[in-house]
């Protein structure tokens, strides 16, 4: 007691700054007591979860598989599928359980394809979880719209087409890529179709997913390019661009030689690109003539299309550009020079003052 | 003692491992599931199985370093078939080149792993 009133003296005779930082330790002591307790909670809460959620894994797993191999011969769907059918629909309407059973089914279909692929479909249908995932369009949040999409893509609901097409110009980047995989996914080259009034920019990574997907399927027939690369949205004319590349559309050649006087730089240098994959000789003089006023990176591509094409014909431009102040075109001209006539190459390695020819020179002999 | 042909099956997917597994004992194997590649060794170790099935992406240990250790270091010489994802082009030749026999790639058929694994085991 003493001691107390000791302590309680000493404490108010304190400066007030020392009495301060007393003060403020004592909450801090109280705060960090608090948050140990809330954390323990949280483990053992999370925990709890976990063991919960490993459970119903363990029980969908085993009733997943029992679904697959319960079928007969006879009927589309047993009677034993039937029960089990009927006992998931109970727990689909939980959100957890049906969350659970969204990642089981979602790990076997990625990896098995077909008849259980196709049993594990109709299950999806069966058990009505379909219907949660199209309830997930109508949300008002973009990431539940975007993994409804992504929901009824992997599971091959071809059905709601018509709702998805609508979002394939939603206002978020993510909404629209779902809905464009999804389309590419479950209609191949038709699903393309959203690129005919496409405004929005197609992103990179978006060409890449759809150009994967597209190549995953047997079915190579794929429809009119033209009107893409006459598109006025220019990530759907780079898109189409690598169409034309990847399934070799040469027959739109005269559209490709349209687009080497396109507004846009990456576009005529990625048509040069394509250009130069078919080897096309016809765009050269073109290509020539509008050398000196084409950027630094379409002069580069022109030259490499002329690694592959140039001949005698074409000596003249190429001696033009032998002292390039670009490196990459002065060692392409080089190269070509001396692949059409040694001759010429070997005046110029003599008469040349520019020591970074003399080098280049000494380089391609070399190797 | 069992005389059914043992087969472990290295796989990180407890869904596909447990399908698989109906599948293959109705076929009249025994099937030792490893849900990583360290299990794999460890039951190929203690069980020496006539077949291995393995994912060739795994944690801890890949199925890469599952068919080295059974090739280079347990010098067993049991037919094994590897799974792999799209895009996992390059580990299936490294797969090869380490003593795989075969292949799937995901998505794949069950049926037609249980003709493939009787292929193997009828040699």
């Amino acid at each position: 007691m003493i001691d107390l009133q000791y302590y309680t003296e000493y404490f108010w005779e304190l400066p007030i700054l020392i009495k301060v930082v007393w003060l403020i330790s004592g909450v801090l002591f109280v705060v960090i007591l608090a948050l140990i307790a809330y954390l323990k909670f949280l483990r053992s809460h999370l925990r709890e979860n976990e063991k919960t959620l490993k459970k119903y894994q363990k029980e969908y797993e085993e009733n997943l598989i029992n679904y697959l191999y319960a079928g007969d011969n006879e009927n589309e769907i047993s009677e034993a599928q039937r029960v089990l059918i009927n006992k998931m629909k109970i727990c689909v309407a939980d959100k957890f359980k049906r969350k659970i059973l969204i990642s089981v089914m979602s790990k076997l279909i990625n990896d098995i394809s077909g008849e259980m692929a196709h049993s594990i479909q109709k299950f999806y249908f069966e058990t009505g979880l379909v219907n949660y995932a199209l309830y997930k369009l109508k949300g008002r949040k973009w990431d539940v719209i975007a993994s409804g999409i992504k929901e009824l893509t992997q599971f091959e609901v071809k059905e709601a087409h018509n709702e998805i097409i609508k979002y394939v110009k939603h206002p978020n980047l993510e909404v629209r890529n779902e809905a464009q995989l999804y389309l590419v996914s479950l209609f191949q080259f038709k699903g393309l179709v959203f690129l005919d009034k496409l405004k929005t920019s197609l992103s990179e990574w978006a060409q890449i997913q759809l150009l994967e997907i597209l190549q995953k399927f047997d079915n190579q027939e794929i429809p009119n390019i033209r009107p893409w690369l006459q598109s006025k949205n220019n990530s759907v004319v780079q898109f189409s661009l690598k169409l034309v590349k990847i399934y070799n559309q040469f027959d739109v050649r005269d559209i490709l030689l349209e687009l080497l006087s396109h507004e846009n730089k990456e576009i005529r240098v990625d048509t040069i690109q394509v250009l130069n994959y078919f080897q096309d000789t016809e765009c050269k003089h073109f290509l020539k003539t509008k050398f000196n006023t084409s950027s630094e990176e379409e002069q580069i591509e022109f030259f490499r299309l002329l690694e592959i094409t140039a001949d005698t014909d074409d000596e003249v431009f190429i001696l033009e550009n032998v002292a390039h102040t670009n490196f990459k075109i002065k060692l392409a001209a080089l190269k070509i020079l001396k692949a059409i006539n040694l001759e010429i190459f070997n005046e110029v390695k003599l008469e040349t003052t520019d020591l970074q020819v003399v080098e280049i020179v000494k380089f391609i002999e070399a190797n | 003692m069992s005389s059914k042909k043992k087969i472990v099956l290295a796989e990180d997917n407890s869904t596909l491992s447990l399908l698989l597994k109906f599948r293959l004992e109705k076929e009249g194997y025994e099937i030792l599931i490893a849900e990583d590649g360290k299990k794999a060794i460890e039951l190929i170790e203690a069980h020496s199985p006539h077949l291995i099935l393995s994912d060739i992406m795994m944690p801890y240990i890949s199925g890469l370093e599952v068919i080295s250790h059974v090739r280079n270091k347990l010098k067993m010489q049991i037919p094994i078939i590897v799974f792999s994802a799209a895009g996992q082009e390059e580990m299936v030749l490294k797969a090869f080149n380490l003593g795989a026999n075969d292949f799937m790639g995901k998505p794949f058929s069950p049926n037609e792993l249980v003709i493939r694994v009787k292929r193997l085991l009828s040699f």
